[in-house]
């Protein structure tokens, strides 16, 4: 018996207008981004694409600058983050205990429950030349590494991050291993294989579900990293991502150029979120087609 | 006992990469205690030479109107976008049919789009109303603007992490009441919300910690540092100079509210995490 719609329309009204505003704000992007409405010019004269011509030239082409490194951002946090999660996940996964197991995920995710721009503060020092990592590398004999000086930054940077979001890939891959039949695992016990190629045979290739997730919510996260490079080095272009660029613009009240900037992070966002939106959840996790 | 080799390689990776872990956490605790002297002379990790929990308060005494700001607006928010989302996700589960089928992934979609892409349009709209008004209604910068736009991004977001939950209650039990004349409402509060409650806990707390840790929203939304305890936080790394000490106690302090609430009721914050990528039931 489906719910009659004078119930139904209460229930979800407030979300629904929520979500209605925030679609219309994607529309209203797209409209921006086709004026030339900005502080050298406050007038909404249509220019179509111009904007986004002038998005590629302006400032010396810095948009290109914060695409590339948002890419290589995206690229380098799918890749180490589901490593270091895989292998934080595949370790926690040998102790039998689910308390140990649950104890050790939640210090893996830590950093998810402080906020970025403490992680900032935190991470700033640690890469300082004088007072971080540097004095003790220098004590072991180590060379000294400028941490936060040209593109290093970007690569330090992107440490960061997968320490951030590291401890959550593991949870994914975890959960995908707790959902593996127990007889799967059972049967090759008993077939006398070892804990390595448990793992490697039976485990790890049953948990695709973990990559994928893995996979996707890095991209989301490397699309939206604001708070990280813009609380350790501000508008520094060897860390500029895309959204830095947008909240720039946006703050020099460049309105035309800004929306162009976010209708491109939304297209980029949209080619991964609404595939798994629609079909992927529904598809892998909620089993319903 | 069988010698377990597992165990110790297990043992030994996370001790490796744990480390990675620790340094942060650790370098955040040793630099709030240092005192000044300490912090010019020695470098982070070393352990301070005294303790001196003056940093600590003073960043404590800077930092505490600003954190009981961030909890006015921010525990109501959660409160209200977790309610009105478990509601909205249990409508729709009663519901059933193509809006069950369509609506849950349209909510997915704007949860997982960056929030961040939308606030050029979001301060228009504000400007608007303000103008509209009369400027008889104030956003820009003022703690209601704060809270309204919070719950404008989290609640979509807490009605998908409550769908996830609905979407395991027994149907049989709530339909047969629902026959039997009980409003839906009163079975949300009867029935489900019950049954729901660890998933709204859940819920919440995820909300909870993700609104107190934003930082893109009162850059974007407030003028000055006063408002929200990252803007707080984030005031202090402008300063120039190699006094550690101070930003740290500032970092610790502002991170305080959500790690004790993470220390005592991890789990929920798992099961949120997972709700947040669709899953985890």
């Amino acid at each position: 018996m489906p719910l009659k719609n004078v119930y139904f329309i209460p229930m979800i009204i407030v979300p629904l207008v929520f979500v209605t505003i925030l679609w219309y704000g994607i529309a209203w992007n797209l409209y921006l981004s086709v004026t030339s409405y900005s502080v050298y010019n406050p007038r909404f004269e249509f220019v179509g694409f111009k904007t986004y011509e002038d998005l590629f030239k302006f400032r010396g082409g810095e948009f290109v600058i914060a695409i590339v490194n948002t890419i290589i951002w995206a690229a380098l946090l799918v890749l180490l983050g589901n490593l270091v999660g895989l292998l934080i996940a595949t370790a926690i996964f040998q102790f039998e205990s689910s308390k140990i197991r649950s104890g050790l995920i939640s210090f893996f995710i830590y950093p998810l429950a402080i906020s970025l721009v403490a992680s900032g503060v935190i991470w700033r020092w640690l890469f300082d030349s004088i007072k971080g990592f540097n004095v003790y590398l220098t004590k072991l004999g180590l060379s000294e590494i400028q941490w936060l000086s040209g593109y290093n930054a970007l690569w330090s940077l992107i440490g960061v991050s997968v320490w951030i979001y590291g401890g959550f890939i593991a949870l994914l891959y975890l959960a995908a291993f707790y959902n593996i039949p127990r007889d799967v695992i059972d049967s090759a016990l008993v077939d006398g294989a070892d804990a390595l190629t448990l793992m490697v045979k039976i485990v790890i290739p049953h948990s695709k579900l973990g990559l994928l997730l893995g996979t996707i919510f890095s991209l989301l996260f490397a699309l939206q990293m604001f708070d990280l490079p813009y609380s350790v080095l501000f508008t520094n272009p060897f860390t500029m991502t895309i959204v830095i660029y947008m909240y720039n613009m946006f703050a020099y009240m460049i309105v035309n150029i800004s929306a162009a900037a976010c209708i491109f992070l939304i297209a980029m966002s949209a080619v991964i979120v609404i595939p798994y939106a629609t079909y992927g959840i529904r598809k892998w996790i909620l089993k319903v087609i | 006992m069988k010698f377990k080799l597992n165990i110790v390689v297990a043992v030994v990776i996370l001790a490796v990469v744990g480390i990675f872990w620790v340094i942060p956490l650790y370098a955040l605790l040793v630099g709030s205690i240092k005192s000044l002297a300490d912090t010019m002379s020695s470098p982070l990790l070393d352990l301070p030479r005294e303790l001196d929990l003056g940093t600590i308060a003073r960043a404590f005494n800077l930092l505490a109107g600003t954190m009981v700001n961030t909890a006015i607006i921010t525990i109501p928010a959660a409160f209200i976008a977790v309610t009105v989302g478990s509601i909205a996700a249990f409508g729709i589960y009663l519901k059933g049919g193509k809006v069950a089928d369509y609506l849950p992934p349209l909510i997915a979609i704007t949860t997982y789009i960056p929030y961040q892409a939308l606030i050029v349009p979001l301060i228009t709209l504000i400007r608007w109303i303000e103008e509209a008004t009369g400027r008889l209604i104030v956003l820009y910068d003022t703690n209601y603007g704060l809270f309204l736009v919070f719950l404008l991004y989290y609640t979509p977001m807490a009605t998908l992490l409550m769908f996830i939950f609905t979407n395991n209650l027994p149907r049989e039990v709530i339909e047969a009441a629902l026959v039997d004349g009980l409003k839906p409402m009163t079975a949300y509060r009867r029935i489900a919300l019950p049954l729901l409650s660890p998933g709204y806990v859940a819920a919440l707390i995820f909300i909870l910690i993700n609104m107190w840790n934003n930082f893109f929203i009162p850059l974007s939304m407030t003028r000055g540092y006063e408002k929200h305890v990252t803007l707080k936080i984030f005031s202090y790394v402008g300063q120039a100079g190699t006094i550690y000490n101070e930003m740290f106690a500032a970092a610790l302090i502002g991170s305080l509210p959500p790690l004790i609430i993470f220390i005592l009721m991890g789990r929920y914050f798992v099961r949120g995490l997972l709700a947040f990528t669709g899953g985890g039931r």
